[in-house]
């Protein structure tokens, strides 16, 4: 009998030795080749595992060479360390397109230059005369309106160049785009083509014609239209070669007028080049106001004239200087993982490029620096330089007809001008953009100078996707409703300025309106840009609305988060109107306590979690008040997950206040036991050890108020019974306190004494706080129970050198060591560790207003998963408080949301074996002891758990971690996070509304062998499920406080009770996973290495037959018994006991 | 199927047991369709070892299913002959466990899982009788019911409640006897004060409010380490030419290390592909 070796994940797994397998297993040819390479210099790591670097004293010792010094000399200098030193050319190595790749692609493009120039050419016609164009290809842009004057014909391009990053070898991989320009011939142009987009139309006429022939090339895998930066005026052609290649390269033809064609200071900012008569189709104002300028407008022509002599530019400042080049692929990938650089307005690999040259011609950056040195210097001027009030400029001939920077300040939110002084490059990029771009410089560059030793990791190999990096998101949809917004806003100009390009023009003022909304509740507000579409050239050009929706993140402080007040001027200030002009009917009049009558906006929130949704009411009353966008349209994602921790009946809170309750009444009874009268020692230390007093319990408790009719009492001991006819009573857990009591000569000195003695304290705690105080206690020999307003405490008396006695040994002379046992590793951990942890980690909360959430959540989906068992309260708390503590690249989540979704993110990606989770609580660990950790680790990993938790308190043994999980639960757990985080960051960001976001909280229940359901009736906690019943039994609790006072039934949990029972009976025959709130089925899971039938041994008879197989008789589990067993020792409790007979054959 | 098919069969047929044991199935009750098999035996040690079971008169019993107790296995194996004691024990063990009554508030008895059973008869007959028992054995009938599941756990937790007064007594006693027997012990020391042994030797303890430097391990460390470094203090760094170099060559040496490290990481990083930036 045993289990069929399908391909189950978990099933598959157990069986495996206790090496965990990496998430991201990969046999690549390089690796392989790589370490074949260099085996003769270091071992291959064994199984994926970092071993200790053993090197001969000879070759430790050995005379350096000349070269091997300059080696380390020049990593010195010009790198932070070896290992960045080797990672970064690792990722360059990884970036980098490879010699054989590139001449595939020179090949492809003298291809395409050879079929460029051949294209036919075409009769002139008039531009609004269309029919000249085939049937099968539409132009690429909206014309709108559609009549225009001028006529086109085509002729073959004059030059075809190639301009870009491709010819100066900084573009990087994955996706290749190689640009090429094609300047059409003069006669194609005429006089005043600049205006009213007429140049834009014949260059949308000359593309569709061109893609027309080079469709029906068999040279190309695709022929599709785009657009040039997302610009919907200017639409390029992009192809790709036919075959393998096709994914390899994307070459983009952008047609540019012949040079010198338009007069530069006609395409100033100031002036206007898209007349309002022509575009609003009405005649001038009467008034003769002048036209408005089109800034953005007249830079996108300009843009098609500089292509030229921006790539001389480049190549002749980046053209030899190898760091240079490694330094803007660097920042390339950098800008990627931030999401940064896509869509229109983004800050492009091009700006990157410009900026270098501008850091080199400032001398801020010199050619010999290394990739890395270009990387920080360029953050360091990003991180202090505001180009939005600073612009700055390439330009260095200071000809008085050039405009001022000032003229550009006043058209453009960014400002960084080329080298003709005319252009601006970052016309396009919104000052959100550019403010973002900022902060994420601002947050490297702490983390470059923080000289962590995963700097590189965090720097450039992290993505930072929007739902993950910011707190709130949301996302308006649809985006047609921006159209009126623009209307509502008087955005007239600048629509005509971005041809009709609503979201473009909308996005500034929005962005605007929603700062200053949010005021001190805000650290950031980034907003996505729209996808550049791509589209088949039979098809017309999509249409704004059709990018989907556009999101927002919402970066909070959490210290703005407090206040429900929006403070207002007081009402007889000429301010006060424009208050109320901004907040609309929300504003109002009121008289606070110093007597200033001052206008402000008070928001509804009484708890927590609706206090921070407060900007949510804020962005719904904006948009609507000053735009028109309805809250239909706004889908914000800020607390859908909240639902998970709310408590059962209160729906508004996720049980932040409820907590704060529960540690009041400890702080309460702390105050009581020190001022304690009669205790022959004096209490030294009260400390709480239990995850409600650290604000982590997953449902905090509520006040417990027995209904005596539900029990059976038990008089005499003042207690209360479940009883056998009702349904099983409320659990109450008691809260675990450590009273620490003082030093003394009276304590004796041997364990058994010592445990008599601290069962007399406990007795005679529970008398004196009986008689001083009236509380109702219970005492047994390890533990005093009190039940103070409604809450258990459970008072554990703690003696400092008791775990020191545990550990004496005296050895044959006498001599007294001190060993750890299992005893005294335990009781230092329950008395010593977990209260310093507790205090710690109350600490965090204090300092993060959203710890609590976030562990809440996180544990609450180890558990929902059935895995709650094999890992400790403690090891959850504290990678719940490393995504606090640690929070590069990101910063620390203020939302419960965005901290859930890191959670599943490091758990998913952490490399728990060769690396320890160090948790700097209070931050007492220094740079070198944390080095000295991690070498540490190495040396020990084999003794070490699979999983290592390292904290100030515990450097080497990673407690928390001791007893589990094995290495096959970590993997699954591994498993789970990487299937649950795409799916729940996909669900929030549709913008259509998350749907079911408890889908990511159901486990998966086909992976087990044999499932037992439980009765409801029997499951205290049985409302706690994540998809709650909607009826379930009456617990035997009193909405008011009750007559009786009686000890509440404390800890029992017939789930609980079961299981503990069947790890005892079959733990070694079997795994058994629970949900312990609420779960209503165990999983059951045979271990495949139990069911390999096993020669007879006495002392493993457990639960196994004898059988006789091939003659001879071996031991195999008896299954069918076991299976009635299941139901035998669950009796009341269990419904059914489902096996799944096709798992393990008989 | 063939498992089935075996359990059909009956008890009259052969239930496969190892060599020297005898098989007899057990069930909880009549209810239930397949059974458990205790593997029973009778005790006997290899000659020399010792064993405080008496001989012939001891049935070893293997695989006693978790709801089986003390009392119902006692109860089932009456019928071969009178029982004088049984015995549960998680492993197999020579030794009887140790008789002294453990106190329930101090060593709360473990959840039990699969047990062995050591039954001692009255007269050696018993054990013949119990080998050739055919079962199944019942150990939940109408008469004798055993508690499971909600039943036994209610009981549990009412049994749970402790009983201060009886601890206390307990505690009192306890703390009583301890403290004569500290009494006691030091008696003994004062007694023996002075006193040469048989090769002359003399103890010397010193009492009083201050102790003498204590004889641990961790005191020796202390003042191993104080001696160690009042040497270093005294000597001298990079004074000689020869301390020069060599620490030079030192700190090329960990720079060597340090990169052979880098190097294998990177190695490992690159095997997994943690280079591809996305």
């Amino acid at each position: 009998m045993g289990p069929a070796p399908t391909g189950e994940q978990l099933c598959g797994a157990i069986g495996e030795p206790e090496v965990m397998e990496p998430a991201l297993e990969g046999t690549g040819k390089e690796g392989k080749k790589a370490s074949s390479r260099k085996r003769t210099l270091a071992e291959p790591p064994a199984k994926g595992l970092l071993q200790p670097v053993k090197l001969s004293r000879a070759e430790l010792y050995k005379e350096p060479t000349n070269e091997e010094l300059n080696h380390l000399r020049e990593t010195e200098i010009l790198f932070h360390s070896s290992l960045l030193r080797l990672q970064v050319e690792e990722l360059l190595k990884e970036v980098r397109l490879s010699e054989k790749k590139k001449d595939r692609i020179d090949a492809f493009l003298r291809e395409v230059n050879q079929r460029v120039v051949r294209v036919p050419s075409v009769p002139e016609t008039e531009l609004t005369d269309q029919a000249w164009l085939p049937a099968g290809v539409r132009v690429p842009l909206h014309q709108v309106p559609y009549a225009v004057k001028g006529c086109f014909r085509f002729l073959p391009p004059a030059q075809v160049t190639v301009v870009g990053s491709y010819l100066l070898g900084t573009c990087i991989r994955p996706d290749i785009n190689v640009d090429v320009a094609l300047t059409m011939p003069r006669e194609i142009l005429q006089d005043k083509d600049g205006l009213n987009q007429r140049y834009f139309r014949k260059r949308a006429l000359y593309l569709a014609h061109l893609a027309h022939h080079l469709a029906q090339d068999p040279l190309f895998g695709s022929v599709c239209f785009s657009y040039t930066n997302g610009c919907h005026l200017k639409p390029s052609l992009l192809l790709r070669p036919r075959g393998k290649d096709e994914r390899l390269v994307t070459v983009r033809l952008h047609p540019c007028p012949p040079p010198d064609f338009f007069r530069p200071c006609r395409l100033l900012p100031t002036k206007n080049n898209v007349r309002s008569a022509w575009y609003r189709g009405q005649s001038p104002a009467g008034d003769g106001s002048p036209e408005p300028p089109t800034p953005h407008y007249n830079t996108w022509v300009l843009q098609d004239t500089a292509l030229e002599s921006h790539l001389q530019l480049l190549s002749t400042m980046l053209g030899s200087a190898q760091g240079l080049k490694d330094g803007v692929a660097l920042l390339k990938v950098w800008l990627r993982q931030r999401e940064l650089d896509k869509g229109q307005g983004g800050f492009t690999g091009f700006l990157v490029s410009m900026l270098v040259v501008f850091l080199v011609s400032t001398h801020k950056i010199h050619t010999t620096m290394s990739g890395y040195q270009v990387l920080r210097s360029v953050l360091q001027f990003l991180a202090t330089t505001d180009l939005t009030v600073n612009g700055i400029s390439l330009c260095l001939s200071s000809d008085p007809s050039l405009p001022a920077l000032a003229d550009f300040h006043q058209a453009f939110s960014v400002v960084f001008l080329d080298s003709s002084g005319r252009l601006n490059l970052c016309a396009d990029v919104t000052a959100s953009t550019y403010h973002q771009v900022q902060y994420e410089a601002r947050l490297s560059m702490t983390l470059l100078d923080s000289r962590a030793d995963d700097g590189f990791q965090l720097l450039l190999m992290t993505p930072k996707p929007m739902i993950r990096a910011f707190d709130h998101v949301l996302h308006l949809h649809p985006l047609s409703r921006l159209q009126a917004a623009c209307h509502r806003l008087k955005l007239w100009p600048e629509l005509q300025d971005n041809g009709g390009d609503y979201v473009s023009a909308a996005l500034g003022p929005l962005t605007t309106l929603l700062e200053q909304g949010l005021g001190t509740r805000l650290k950031l507000l980034a907003h996505s840009r729209p996808p550049v579409p791509e589209w088949g050239i039979s098809q017309d050009p999509p249409k704004h609305k059709d990018s989907g929706s556009l999101t927002l993140g919402l970066l909070l402080r959490p210290e703005g988060l407090t206040s429900v007040l929006e403070l207002g001027p007081e009402a007889d200030q000429p301010e006060a109107a424009k208050f109320r002009q901004f907040w609309g009917f929300r504003s109002e009049l009121r008289r606070f306590q110093d007597g200033a009558i001052r206008e402000a906006v008070v928001w509804e929130a009484a708890s927590m979690s609706q206090k921070r949704l407060i900007p949510h009411q804020v962005v719904t009353h904006l948009l609507a008040l000053h735009t028109d966008i309805p809250e239909t349209c706004v889908h914000y994602v800020g607390g859908p997950l909240d639902a998970l921790i709310q408590g059962l009946k209160q729906t508004s809170s996720t049980g932040e206040e409820a907590l704060a309750v529960a540690v009041c009444c400890y702080d309460d009874l702390s105050r009581l036991l020190w001022g304690l009268e009669g205790l022959p020692l004096t209490v030294s230390a009260v400390q709480g050890a239990h995850p409600v007093l650290r604000y982590t319990e997953v449902f905090p408790p509520t006040p417990v108020r027995p209904a005596s009719s539900f029990y059976e009492p038990l008089q005499e001991r003042s207690s209360l019974l479940p009883r056998l006819d009702k349904p099983c009573p409320a659990y109450v857990e008691p809260m675990t306190v450590v009273c620490h009591l003082e030093g003394s000569g009276q304590w004796p000195q041997d364990a058994e004494a010592v445990q008599r003695v601290r069962a007399a304290f406990q007795l005679r705690l529970a008398e004196l706080l009986t008689q001083q105080h009236g509380l109702q206690c219970r005492a047994t020999a390890t533990h005093t129970d009190v039940l103070k307003d409604g809450f258990v405490f459970r008072i554990r008396v703690a003696y400092q050198r008791e775990p020191q006695i545990l550990k004496e040994v005296q050895s044959p002379e006498g001599m007294i060591s001190l060993r750890d046992t299992p005893a005294s590793l335990h009781l230092e951990r329950d008395t010593r560790q977990l209260p310093l942890l507790t205090s710690a980690l109350h600490g965090l909360q204090q300092q993060h207003p959203a710890f609590s959430g976030v562990a809440r959540l996180a544990k609450r989906w180890v558990r929902a998963q059935l895995l709650g068992e094999d890992f400790t309260d403690e090891s959850l708390d504290l990678v719940a408080a490393a995504l606090f503590l640690h929070p590069e690249p990101f910063t620390p989540p203020s939302s419960p949301q965005v901290g859930f979704l890191r959670f599943l993110y490091l758990v998913s990606t952490f490399d728990w074996k060769n690396n320890p989770l160090i948790v700097n609580l209070n931050n007492e660990l220094t740079v070198e002891e944390q080095v000295e950790i991690r070498s540490g680790f190495l040396a020990a990993r084999t003794q070490l758990p699979v999983m290592v938790i390292v904290t100030p308190q515990d450097r080497k043994h990673s407690v928390w971690t001791q007893d589990g999980p094995s290495a096959q639960i970590l993997q699954q757990l591994v498993v789970l996070a990487a299937e649950a985080l795409p799916m729940l960051e996909k669900q929030l960001m549709d913008p259509r509304g998350p749907g079911d976001i408890r889908t990511v909280f159901r486990p998966p229940l086909d992976i087990y062998d044999v499932l037992i359901r439980l009765s409801p009736r029997h499951i205290p906690r049985h409302r706690q499920a994540v998809d709650s019943p909607a009826a379930s039994f009456c617990r035997g609790l009193l909405s008011q406080p009750g007559p009786s006072s009686l000890m509440p039934v404390l800890g029992y949990d017939p789930p609980q009770l079961y299981l503990m029972q069947l790890r005892e009976a079959f733990g070694d025959l079997a795994l058994f996973f629970y949900d312990q709130h609420g779960g209503e089925v165990i999983g059951v899971l045979w271990k495949p290495t139990s069911f390999q039938p096993q020669p007879f041994k006495a002392s493993s008879t457990k639960g196994r037959m004898v059988m006789s197989r091939g003659g001879e008789l071996v031991m195999v589990p008896n299954v069918e018994a076991i299976l009635e067993d299941f139901a035998v020792l669950g009796e009341g409790l269990v419904q059914t006991v489902e096996a799944r007979s096709e798992r393990w054959t008989v | 199927a063939r498992r089935r098919k075996s359990a059909a069969r009956g008890p009259e047929d052969c239930i496969p047991s190892p060599p020297g044991y005898a098989a007899i199935p057990i069930k909880f009750s009549e209810k239930q369709q397949a059974s458990h098999y205790l593997y029973v035996r009778a005790h006997g040690v290899r000659q020399g070892t010792k064993s405080t079971w008496p001989q012939k008169r001891t049935l070893f019993v293997l695989n006693v299913p978790p709801y089986c107790t003390e009392e119902s296995l006692s109860r089932l194996l009456s019928s071969c002959g009178l029982v004088q004691s049984v015995e549960l024990q998680e492993k197999p063990d020579l030794a009887e466990s140790p008789k002294e009554s453990r106190s329930k508030f101090f060593h709360p008895k473990p959840v039990p899982g699969f047990q062995v059973a050591y039954v001692v008869f009255q007269k050696p007959s018993g054990v013949s009788a119990a080998l050739a028992l055919k079962g199944p054995l019942l150990v939940s009938t109408e008469s004798h019911p055993v508690k499971s599941g909600i039943h036994k756990w209610i009981s549990d937790y009412a049994d749970s409640v402790p009983d201060p007064e009886a601890l206390r007594v307990e505690v009192d006693t306890f703390m009583e006897a301890y403290d004569q027997k500290i009494a006691e012990e030091e008696a003994k020391a004062k007694e023996e004060e002075g006193v040469p042994d048989e090769e002359g030797w003399v103890k010397v303890t010193r009492r009083g409010r201050r102790p003498v430097l204590p004889r641990t391990e961790a005191a020796s460390l202390r003042v191993l380490e104080r001696e160690r470094r009042k040497r270093a203090r005294k000597e001298l760094l990079n004074f000689y030419a020869w301390q020069h170099r060599e620490s030079k060559m030192e700190h090329l040496a960990q720079l060597r290390k340090k990169f052979e490290e880098d190097k294998q990481r990177i190695e490992l990083l690159r095997a997994q592909r943690k280079f591809r930036p996305y």
